[in-house]
């Protein structure tokens, strides 16, 4: 052994070592490093596994059709392909024990996640401007989420009214028929130049909805005593499109 | 405006034609640039030593030390713009001990470590073996220490040793012109095995990018020796010079060819992406591909290098022209990595739109960092030259 290490040349046998100790540091470290980062396999195993430790909290679509009858209406409708917990939340813990409610987000933003105006979505989505739509109303109050077709607006009017009409649908007043403000005599229907629909001529009318004292909730409130008392609402207020405070 | 975003829109209103949203910012900055050239460097710089131990041109001696050195310098930044752009730098030996064996990318690791530790450091070192051991009997403690460690503590100044020394040099040569050709070679395979993208995909690239790298090596080492020669109060050997000029005068001859040859290939080609490319050429990139890359960095050193080699032109004025060709040639080589770059990353996958490349100033991957990362290979070869002073060789028994 000696003698053939005398055989190789100095300059060699010291490379040779520095080489050696690199390589066998490299190694030393290597064998340090869990298997399931150096094999694929094992990494993909260790993946999995680690994915499937993860609690289970949303419980699917299917479990919710046991209990709520909901889900016939809403696996029908344009909302078909959405599963019940994108908006009434992870409900594995409620599907155990009812006591558990899930949390629903009843806000605006919630719908608007899929509905707000974006150039980038696909042609014909029903897509808003949050800030012309009627601002400051829960969604839910026009469209029914499980079955979410645009809301009726009175169609008798529209085949002449047809500007009023694309207004008011998304006017606060979206859901008010015509006739709740207008008093309509059917020969305004065959001759509408001659017999000519009623408006509003009296500050309590509005004030029925709109005054400090009616008992419509969810509607502005103002003192008709002091505000503006001698011109008429609809002389300050675009009835079809009212702005929101 | 979000203000994140206003560097978008900025970049948005110089957009023309149609663009995918994600092709607007380019996800390859300058520091790609800078990566291909420095590495471009290195092989080009080991091919001019090359010249020396194994074709024997002799005339090249006096830089075959300062060229292995230049080699050594930017191979030890060549791969830091990499990590600067990818981020976790100090993560980057993890693809020594976890390696992809099927990753293109992750490969680079295993070129460079078997081109730095296989070739360059073992060539550098049997090179200097004996001169470190010789200069310990004169030199002051510390550098006696530097120098002593750096010889492995070998003491061995046998004529055997020595005779070793040359023939493993010699053989590390060898292996070392293939490997030159596999560094630089891999960073062109790169960018042409990249075949969702026209103007990269090319099985010329690797051969182009070689041919630049060499051009680029050489004319790095002459402009190297033209001004370290002066500032030592030494004579510049005109010789040495005029024979680099030579190699330089081929080497961009071929590798113009081959980029013309490029050029014709794709125009007679002519598939669905001439249109845009031709845009992108005569637009986009024509200051940086055709005034700089072709007609600075290539034709105007041609000329003259041509016009020395035609005339009888005196010393003075060949040292200008040759420094003169060889910084053009520098310029040139680094557009040439900018419009290979940057040109893949302006034209929209669509093929109906481009978009700009707006540099950062400051920040890991701006304007400065990039000054930084190409000035560092010169303080890496200061301390070199320091540590391993290239003109204090003993006579080599190989050449005699």
């Amino acid at each position: 052994m000696k003698r053939l290490l005398q055989k190789i040349p100095d300059s060699l046998l010291r490379v040779g070592s520095v080489f050696i100790v690199f390589i066998t540091v490299v190694l030393l470290i290597r064998s340090l490093i869990p298997a399931s980062l150096k094999n694929s396999e094992e990494h993909r195993n260790a993946t999995v596994e680690r994915e499937v430790a993860h609690p289970v909290k949303h419980a699917g679509s299917e479990v919710c059709a046991d209990c709520h009858e909901q889900y016939e209406l809403k696996k029908t409708g344009y909302h078909k392909n959405l599963a019940c917990e994108t908006c009434h939340g992870a409900a594995q813990a409620h599907s155990e024990d009812q006591e558990i409610k899930p949390v629903l987000n009843r806000k605006r933003e919630a719908c608007t996640l899929c509905h707000l105006f974006n150039p980038s979505r696909p042609t014909g989505f029903p897509q808003i401007n949050p800030v012309v739509h009627n601002p400051g109303k829960q969604c839910i109050t026009c469209h029914n989420p499980h079955d979410p077709k645009p809301p009726r607006v009175p169609k008798d009017c529209q085949a002449c009214h047809e500007q009023i009409e694309r207004t008011k649908a998304v006017s606060p007043h979206v859901q008010l028929d015509c006739t709740t403000c207008h008093t309509v005599n059917e020969q305004h229907k065959i001759t509408p130049r001659v017999v000519k629909a009623n408006i509003p001529n009296d500050r309590t009318f509005c004030g029925k909805c709109h005054a400090n004292d009616s008992k419509i909730k969810e509607t502005p409130k103002v003192d008709l005593s002091t505000h503006g008392e001698k011109y008429l609402c609809w002389e300050c207020h675009y009835p079809h499109m009212p702005e929101v405070n | 405006m979000n203000p994140a975003n206003e560097h978008l829109y900025e970049m948005l209103r110089q957009v023309s034609g149609y663009i995918y949203p994600n092709e607007v910012e380019f996800h390859w900055s300058i520091l790609i640039v800078v990566y291909p050239y420095l590495t471009g460097l290195v092989a080009g710089a080991f091919i001019l030593a090359s010249l020396v131990k194994v074709f024997k041109v002799k005339q090249l001696q006096p830089v075959y030390r300062l060229s292995m050195l230049t080699a050594l310098s930017f191979m030890i930044i060549a791969p830091l713009p990499l990590q600067m752009h990818l981020g976790h730098w100090e993560r980057s030996y993890e693809i020594f001990l976890t390696p992809n064996f099927t990753s293109a990318m992750a490969m680079f690791g295993f070129v460079y470590a078997w081109y730095l530790m296989v070739v360059l450091l073992l060539e550098i070192w049997f090179t200097y073996r004996r001169d470190l051991i010789r200069w310990t009997d004169t030199d002051k403690p510390v550098m006696r220490f530097v120098h002593r460690a750096l010889a492995l503590f070998s003491k061995d100044t046998s004529e055997e040793g020595e005779k070793f020394d040359m023939k493993a040099v010699k053989f590390i040569t060898i292996i070392g012109i293939p490997s030159a050709f596999l560094l630089h070679g891999y960073v062109g395979f790169i960018f042409g095995s990249i075949k969702a993208n026209p103007w990269w995909s090319s099985v010329l690239i690797p051969i182009v990018f070689l041919f630049s790298a060499i051009v680029s090596g050489i004319a790095m080492v002459m402009l190297l020796y033209m001004v370290v020669t002066p500032l030592r109060g030494q004579k510049i050997e005109m010789v040495c010079v005029d024979k680099m000029a030579s190699f330089l005068f081929v080497a961009v001859v071929i590798d113009f060819s081959l980029e013309m040859l490029d050029f014709i290939h794709r125009l007679y080609e002519s598939e669905e992406s001439i249109k845009i490319l031709s845009d992108l050429v005569m637009n986009k990139l024509f200051i940086s591909l055709g005034i700089v890359q072709v007609l600075l960095g290539m034709i105007v050193p041609l000329a003259l290098i041509l016009f020395i080699k035609l005339f009888r032109v005196d010393e003075e004025l060949r040292k200008l022209f040759y420094f003169l060709g060889a910084i053009l040639i520098q310029i040139g080589i680094f557009a040439t990595r900018w419009n290979v770059v940057m040109g893949g990353q302006m034209f929209s996958k669509s093929f109906r739109g481009l978009t700009v490349y707006k540099m950062d100033i400051t920040g890991i991957e701006g304007l400065l960092m990039t000054l930084i990362l190409l000035l560092m290979p010169f303080a890496i070869l200061w301390v070199l030259i320091k540590v391993l002073p290239p003109w204090d060789a003993s006579p080599s028994p190989s050449l005699h």
